[in-house]
C-alpha cells in the first residue's frame, strides 16, 4: 500500500507508523475499507480530511468517485442514494455545514443507509466561529444517527473501521458520524499505528445492502408515502435497529482487539483512574488531555478524582453507566455545548448523564454541569482543579449550583 | 351528558370541496343559532384532495360544549346520524386517498340513521347501489344531478342550500328550518337560496332501507401488518410486470394485462367509465397510450381493454379516440359490476354491441368542472329548474 | 494518456418509430391516487415505458410521490426511491456515482442501467436548481433528470412556483378585490437556463405529453446519449389548473399550439425546433391565440382583457423578438414591458 504521509516504521505485515493528523488517519481508515463514493464540500475543519483523500485519489491510490458537491444538502443527498444503490460511502461536515445538510440527516437513518462521516467539530454560526463545540453533532441526537466522539488520532482511524462494520451490518443499517474536535484532532499531527489491508479485510466485510438495494435485479419501492396507519410501526423497528446496536458495537470491538491487537475496553465510555476515585468528572472528545493531566496533578495533592470519557453518545450505555458512575460520591460533567432553556439550563451531556441515574436501582451521585471550552476556547488545568473543587462540595453534600459556567470572563 | 349529533358529508375531492365546505359550516352555524355548539372539519387523510377521489367533511354538533367535547376527542366519528352523498355514484362505496380497502357509504350511518343523496336516480336504483348492512336505515333524495366545480370557480346551482333544506326536514332537533334560513341568508345573502333551502325542504322524499337490501358484495378490506412484520428500511417490492391475456373462446395467450396496485384500485373515483366498441377500433393505441392510470389491458389480438377496477373516469380515452362513438363515457350509474368489456364482446358479440348501444344511448350529460368561462352561468340555469320542479 | 472524462457506455435506445411499435410492457402502473386526468401520471408511464426495465427511478417529493406511492403500496414496477424535494440533482449525481464505481471496481455486475430522476417545477426549478445545475456539470455520469411541471406546487394544494404562468389564481396568489393579479412574475425559462448555463449538459429537450411519442423518443435520446441531460415537460394539471379532466390532452396541445410552450431540443449544443413548434416556426400551421387556451382553465377565470391582451404580447415578444425564438431570451432592442394596471 502507498504511503499518505513519511511512514516513521514499516511492521511486519504490512502494518506501519505514520506520524499524521486526526483527518489523515480517517482519510487512511477509508482509504483501507475501500469506500466507493466520497463527496465533498468545504468548511473547517472537518475538509482537512477531504483535502487528503483527493490527494489519495489523485496520485491513484485510493479508486473511489470523488465528487464535490455544490453544498453539503446535496453532499449527503449524494452519497445517500449512492449507498441505497450498494455503495460504501463517506461524507463529512463541521458546524453550519452540518446544519446545512439537516434535511439529508433526517432522512439517512429513516432510510437505513449507514453512511459514515466525519464531523469536525465546530461553534454554530452566529458569529462565524471556528473553534470547537458539539451542538453541531448533536443535533441529529435524537433521529438515529450513531454519535461517536474520538479522542485521538488513533482513535479516529480505528472508530472509522469500526464505524463501517457497525453500520453496515444488517442488523442495524444505520449511520454512523465520528466526531473530533476542531484543530485538537484535525489539525495536530500524532504518531499513529496503520493497521494492514489484510486485517482490516478480516475486521470489515463488504457492503452488502442485499433485500434494500436499489437495483433493477431487485425491485423495490423505497419510502413511500406514509400515513399515521404506518409511521408508528416504521418508527419502532428503527428503535429496534438502534438497541441491537449495543451487542454489535461489543462484537466488533472484542473483533477489533482479536485482529488489530489493540484493545478499548469497555466499547462506550474510557474510566481513567477511577478505581479508587471519590469523585468523577465526565466529558466527550479532545478535553480529555488538559483533564487526565490536571487529574495527575490534583491525585499528587491527594484528590483521589477518576475521569469517565464518553465515547459513543448514541447509543447512549445508559445501564452501565448509572452502574459505573454509582461508584463515585459525586460527578461532574464538562460540556463542550449548551442547550439554552433545558433542565437546569445545562449542557447535553449533562442532561444525559442525570437522565441515565435516575431510573437506576443504585446509589445516585450527585451531578453537576459545567459549561466550559466553548468556541474552541482551551480547557485549563486550572479550569479542570475548579470544577473538581466544586464536584467534591457536592459530594460533601454541600449546595453547588446545578449549571456553571467555567472559564468565561466575569 | 347532552345530545351529540354527526353528520358526514361524503364528495369528490376538489369537484366538491367548495360545495361540502358549505354545507358542513353552515350546518354548524344553524345549530349555534339553534344555540347548540359545534365543529366543522375534513378528514385530515383525505388531503391534499385530488380529483374526483372521495373525500370527507365532517360536522359535530352537540347540546353543550363538553358533550362536544366527547365527539370531539375520537379522531373522526365512528358513527354518524346523517351521511350526506353529494354524488350517488358514491353510493357504490368510497375507496378515499387515506385508507386501504372499500368502504360501503352507510358504514357510519346508525340504524335508523339517515343517508341523504343528490340524485336524478329512483330510490331503488339509489339502494341497489349502496352495500346490504344489518340495520335499517332512511335513505333521502333531493334530487339534481351531481354538481361539479374545480378549486377556483365554484358553480353555485343552489345543491348546497337544498341540501341543507334536507337536513333541517331529516333531523330538526340538530337544526331548524328557522335556523338553517338564518344562516342562508347571513351566509350568501340571497333570498333566492333561502327559498330553494325551504322548497327542498318541503320537497325531500324518505325511504326506509331494510336489513339486507342492497349490493351484497363484501367490499375488499386491507389487514395491517405489525412492525415486525413490515419490512425495513421503508422498503416495498414493487409491482410484477404483468402476464399475458387469454382469449377466452379460443384460449390463445398475448398482449399483455399489467399487474396493478392491489391494495388502490381507484374505481371509487369514477363517476362514468368508458366503454368500447371493438368492432370500429382501429387499433391506433392511443387511448391506451395517453391513459394516466395505464388502464388498458393489451389483448391477443391486440385490441384495448379498460379495467374497470384501475378506471378512474377521467373521460381522456374518449377525447383521444378519433373514431366516433368508439369509446364513449357513460355514466357509472349504469353499470353493476366491473367485468371485463373485451371478454364479454368475445362471447357473445352481437349482445355486446345491443347492450353497447343502449348504454351510449341512455347517457346522461356530463360535467367534471371547468371547461370553458362562462359554462357554469349557462348549467346554473338547468339546475335551478331542476330545483323548481322537483 | 488516461481520458480525463470517463464515461461508461449508455443503453442504445433508438427511437420507437411510430405509436404502433411502442412496447405493451408498462413500468408503472395502475393504482396511484393522482387526479383524474392527471397527466404528470402520464409522463411517468411515458417516462419508464421508454426507459424499459433496466432502469432505477428516483423521486422528488411532490405530487407524483405523495400520490403514486402511499406505503405498502406502489405503482412502480421498475425500483424507485423517494428524494426530498430539493434533491433530485444529486439523487441522480449519488445513483450514477454508485453504481459507477461499484462496477468498475467489479463489485457489481457491468451494465448500463438508466438513472433518472423526476423533480415538480417547485423541487426542480426553484428548490433543486443549485443541484441539478451542479449535476449538469459533473461530465462523467450518465444520468437523466426530468422536470414535470404542472407550474405549481401543486401536492400541498396548488401555490405558486417560479413556473407559475403570470397572473394564475393559486392558493398564495387568489385574486383579491384590490389587487386582481397577486402573481405578477413571468414564468422561468427552465430549460434555456440549463442549456445556455452548462455545456457540459449533452442533452436538453422540452417535451409536453399530449405529443407522446416525440416524449418518449426525447427521453430515449437523452438516455443513450448519456452523460448528465435534462428534460422538461410540461404537465396540464386539472385540479391547479382547473378544468375538467377530459381536456387533459387537449390543453397540453393547446400549450404548445399557442406557442406557450415551445417544443425544442438542443443535442450537445446545437439547437433544433420540434414537432409542433417547428411547423408553427416555419409558417405551417399558425400559432394559435392564448386565449384559446387561457379560457379553458379556471385559474385565468378572473382575466380581463387586458389581462389576455398583456399575455399575448409577451408570447409575441418571445416569437418575434428573442433572439432564439421561444429559447433565448435576449432582445437586440429593449422593449419597456407594460403589464396591465
Ligand atoms: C424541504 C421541504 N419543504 C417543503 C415541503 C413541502 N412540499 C411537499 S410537496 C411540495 C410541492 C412540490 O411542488 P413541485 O415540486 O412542483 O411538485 P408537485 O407537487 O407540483 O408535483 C412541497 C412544497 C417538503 N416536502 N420539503
Ligand atoms: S377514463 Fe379512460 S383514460 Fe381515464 S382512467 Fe379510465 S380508461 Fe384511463
Ligand atoms: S383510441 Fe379508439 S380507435 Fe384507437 S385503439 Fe383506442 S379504442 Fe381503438
Ligand atoms: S394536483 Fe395536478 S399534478 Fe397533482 S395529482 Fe392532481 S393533476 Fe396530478
Ligand atoms: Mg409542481
Amino acid at each position: 500500500m502507498a504511503t499518505l504521509a513519511p511512514a516513521v516504521e514499516e511492521k511486519k505485515g504490512g502494518e506501519r507508523t505514520a506520524l499524521i493528523t486526526g483527518s489523515e488517519a480517517i482519510a487512511v481508515a477509508c482509504q483501507l475499507a475501500d469506500v466507493d463514493v466520497i463527496t465533498a464540500y468545504p468548511i473547517r475543519p472537518y475538509d482537512t480530511v477531504m483535502q487528503y483523500i483527493a490527494k489519495l485519489v489523485s496520485n491513484g491510490e485510493m479508486d473511489c468517485e470523488y465528487i464535490v458537491a455544490e453544498g453539503e444538502h446535496s453532499q449527503f443527498e449524494i452519497v445517500k442514494h449512492a449507498s441505497a444503490v450498494g455503495a460504501r460511502v463517506f461524507c463529512g461536515s463541521s458546524g453550519v455545514g452540518w446544519m446545512y445538510a439537516m434535511e439529508a440527516l433526517t432522512v439517512t437513518p429513516a432510510l437505513r443507509i449507514p453512511m459514515v462521516c466525519m464531523v469536525g467539530n465546530r461553534a454554530l454560526d452566529d458569529p462565524g466561529a471556528f473553534g470547537t463545540e458539539h451542538n453541531d453533532a448533536l443535533a441529529v441526537r435524537d433521529l438515529g444517527w450513531m454519535l461517536t466522539w474520538v479522542d485521538s488520532g488513533q482513535e479516529a482511524l480505528d472508530s472509522t473501521l469500526i464505524a463501517y462494520r457497525v453500520a453496515e451490518d444488517r442488523r442495524i443499517f444505520l449511520p454512523c458520524a465520528i466526531s473530533c474536535d476542531g484543530a485538537f484532532l484535525t489539525h495536530s499531527q500524532s504518531l499513529l499505528q496503520i493497521p494492514s489491508q489484510e486485517q482490516v479485510n478480516e475486521f470489515l466485510p463488504r457492503y452488502n445492502r442485499a433485500d434494500l438495494l436499489l437495483h433493477p435485479d431487485n425491485p423495490i419501492t423505497v419510502a413511500p408515502q406514509a400515513n399515521e396507519d404506518w409511521v408508528m410501526e416504521i418508527r419502532r423497528q428503527n428503535y429496534a435497529a438502534m438497541e441491537r446496536t449495543y451487542g454489535v458495537i461489543k462484537e466488533a470491538f472484542a473483533d477489533f482487539e482479536r485482529i488489530f491487537g489493540r484493545s478499548y475496553g469497555n466499547p462506550f465510555f474510557e474510566e481513567y483512574m477511577t478505581d479508587d476515585a471519590d469523585v468523577v468528572l465526565m466529558g466527550m472528545g479532545t478535553l480529555s488531555t488538559p483533564v487526565k493531566v490536571a487529574i495527575r496533578q490534583m491525585r499528587k495533592a491527594g484528590k483521589k478524582v477518576g475521569f469517565v470519557r464518553l465515547r459513543w453518545f448514541r447509543p447512549f450505555a445508559a445501564e452501565e453507566l448509572a452502574q459505573c458512575l454509582s461508584r463515585f460520591q459525586a460527578v461532574g460533567v464538562i460540556d463542550r455545548d449548551y442547550s439554552f432553556g433545558s433542565p437546569h439550563s445545562g449542557g447535553v451531556v449533562a442532561g444525559e448523564v442525570r437522565n441515565a441515574l435516575y431510573p437506576g436501582a443504585g446509589k445516585k451521585p450527585p451531578v453537576l454541569g459545567f459549561i466550559c471550552g466553548l468556541g474552541g476556547r482551551e480547557v485549563t488545568i486550572p479550569d479542570v482543579e475548579k470544577i473538581t473543587e466544586s464536584v467534591y462540595q457536592a459530594a460533601e453534600g454541600k449546595r453547588q449550583p446545578l449549571t456553571q459556567w467555567i472559564g468565561l470572563r466575569e | 351528558m347532552g345530545k351529540l349529533y354527526a353528520v358526514e358529508i361524503v364528495y369528490r375531492g376538489i369537484f366538491q370541496k367548495k360545495l361540502a365546505t358549505n354545507i358542513s359550516r353552515a350546518i354548524v352555524l344553524a345549530a349555534h343559532l339553534d344555540g347548540k355548539p359545534g365543529i366543522s372539519f375534513g378528514r385530515y387523510g383525505d388531503s391534499p384532495e385530488r380529483n374526483g377521489i372521495p373525500a370527507k367533511n365532517f360536522a359535530i354538533v352537540a347540546t353543550d360544549e363538553q358533550t362536544l367535547q366527547e365527539g370531539m376527542a375520537k379522531y373522526e366519528p365512528k358513527e354518524v346520524d346523517i351521511t350526506i352523498s353529494v354524488d350517488d355514484t358514491l353510493c357504490k362505496g368510497v375507496e378515499s386517498w387515506a385508507w386501504y380497502g372499500l368502504q360501503p357509504i352507510n358504514k357510519l350511518t346508525k340504524p335508523g340513521g339517515t343517508l341523504i343523496v343528490t340524485s336524478m336516480e329512483p330510490a331503488e336504483k339509489l339502494i341497489e347501489m349502496a352495500h346490504n348492512r344489518e340495520t335499517p336505515y332512511n335513505l333521502a333524495i333531493v334530487k339534481g344531478s351531481r354538481s361539479f366545480s374545480g378549486l377556483w370557480v365554484y358553480k353555485d346551482d343552489h345543491t348546497d342550500v337544498r341540501v341543507l333544506g334536507a337536513i333541517a326536514k331529516v333531523m330538526p332537533e340538530l337544526v331548524s328550518l328557522d335556523a338553517m334560513k338564518k344562516t342562508i341568508l347571513q351566509e350568501w345573502k340571497d333570498p333566492v337560496k333561502v327559498a330553494s333551502a325551504e322548497k327542498s325542504y318541503n320537497r325531500v322524499t324518505k325511504a326506509l332501507v331494510q336489513p339486507g337490501q342492497g349490493n351484497p358484495e363484501t367490499p375488499y378490506q386491507f389487514e395491517l401488518p405489525k412492525w415486525h412484520e413490515m419490512g425495513e428500511g421503508v422498503a416495498i417490492p414493487c409491482i410484477p410486470v404483468g402476464k399475458t391475456v387469454e382469449d377466452p373462446v379460443t384460449h390463445v395467450l398475448g398482449g399483455i394485462r399489467p399487474d396493478r396496485n392491489p391494495t388502490f384500485k381507484k374505481f371509487s373515483t369514477r363517476t362514468m367509465r368508458p366503454v368500447v366498441n371493438f368492432e370500429t377500433c382501429i387499433k391506433c393505441t392511443l387511448c391506451w397510450l395517453q391513459c394516466p392510470d395505464t388502464c388498458f389491458d393489451v389483448t391477443p389480438e391486440g385490441l384495448y381493454d379498460a379495467n374497470m377496477e384501475a378506471c378512474c373516469g377521467c373521460g381522456v380515452c374518449e377525447a383521444v379516440c378519433p373514431v366516433d362513438k368508439c369509446v364513449t363515457m357513460v355514466a357509472e350509474t349504469e353499470f353493476a359490476d366491473n367485468g371485463s368489456q373485451w371478454e364479454t364482446w368475445r362471447k357473445d358479440s352481437t349482445g355486446y354491441l345491443q347492450w353497447l348501444n343502449q348504454k351510449i344511448e341512455s347517457r346522461p350529460e356530463r360535467s367534471h368542472g371547468f371547461r370553458f368561462k362562462g359554462q357554469y352561468q349557462e348549467q346554473v340555469g338547468e339546475m335551478l329548474q331542476i330545483a323548481q320542479e322537483s | 494518456m488516461a481520458t480525463i472524462v470517463q464515461i461508461d457506455p449508455t443503453q442504445q435506445l433508438d427511437p420507437f418509430k411510430s405509436v404502433k411499435k411502442i412496447p405493451t410492457h408498462e413500468f408503472f402502473t395502475s393504482g396511484h391516487r393522482t387526479c383524474q386526468g392527471c397527466e404528470s401520471a402520464l409522463v411517468m408511464k411515458m417516462m419508464v415505458k421508454a426507459a424499459g426495465p433496466r432502469t432505477i427511478v428516483l423521486g422528488s417529493t411532490g405530487c407524483m410521490y405523495v400520490a403514486n406511492t402511499t406505503y405498502y403500496s406502489t405503482s412502480w414496477v421498475v425500483p424507485w426511491m423517494h428524494t426530498q424535494l430539493g434533491s433530485s440533482g444529486s439523487a441522480a449525481l449519488g445513483a450514477a456515482a454508485g453504481l459507477k464505481a461499484q462496477m468498475r471496481k467489479g463489485k457489481m455486475k457491468q451494465e448500463p442501467i438508466n438513472v433518472i430522476a423526476f423533480c415538480g417545477d417547485g423541487g426542480g426549478a426553484d428548490m433543486g436548481l443549485g443541484a441539478i445545475s451542479a449535476t449538469m456539470t459533473h461530465p462523467d455520469y450518465n444520468l437523466l433528470i426530468l422536470l414535470y411541471d404542472n407550474e405549481s406546487y401543486a401536492n400541498t394544494d396548488i401555490q405558486l412556483s417560479g413556473s407559475t404562468p403570470w397572473g394564475a389564481n393559486t392558493t398564495f396568489s387568489t385574486p383579491g378585490s384590490v389587487k386582481r393579479i397577486m402573481h405578477h412574475r413571468w414564468k422561468k425559462n427552465m430549460a434555456g437556463l440549463m442549456a445556455v448555463g452548462h455545456p457540459t449538459c449533452r442533452y436538453v429537450a422540452t417535451i409536453c405529453m399530449s405529443y407522446g411519442l416525440h416524449g418518449m423518443n426525447s427521453i430515449r435520446k437523452a438516455l443513450t446519449i448519456g452523460g448528465p441531460t435534462f428534460i422538461h415537460s410540461l404537465d396540464p394539471c386539472p385540479k391547479g389548473w382547473d378544468y375538467d379532466p377530459i381536456q387533459s390532452h387537449e390543453l397540453g396541445e393547446l400549450a404548445v399550439q399557442c406557442g406557450i410552450w415551445p417544443l425544442y431540443e438542443v443535442e450537445d449544443g446545437k439547437l433544433r425546433l420540434t414537432g409542433r413548434t417547428q411547423q408553427i416556426a416555419d409558417g405551417k400551421i399558425p400559432r394559435k391565440p392564448v386565449r384559446d387556451y387561457l379560457l379553458r382553465q379556471g385559474r385565468f377565470a378572473h382575466f380581463t382583457n387586458d389581462d389576455l391582451d398583456y399575455f399575448q404580447s409577451k408570447i409575441d415578444q418571445m416569437w418575434t423578438k428573442w433572439l432564439i425564438p421561444g429559447v433565448i431570451p435576449f432582445e437586440k432592442d429593449l422593449a419597456a414591458d407594460n403589464p396591465p394596471a
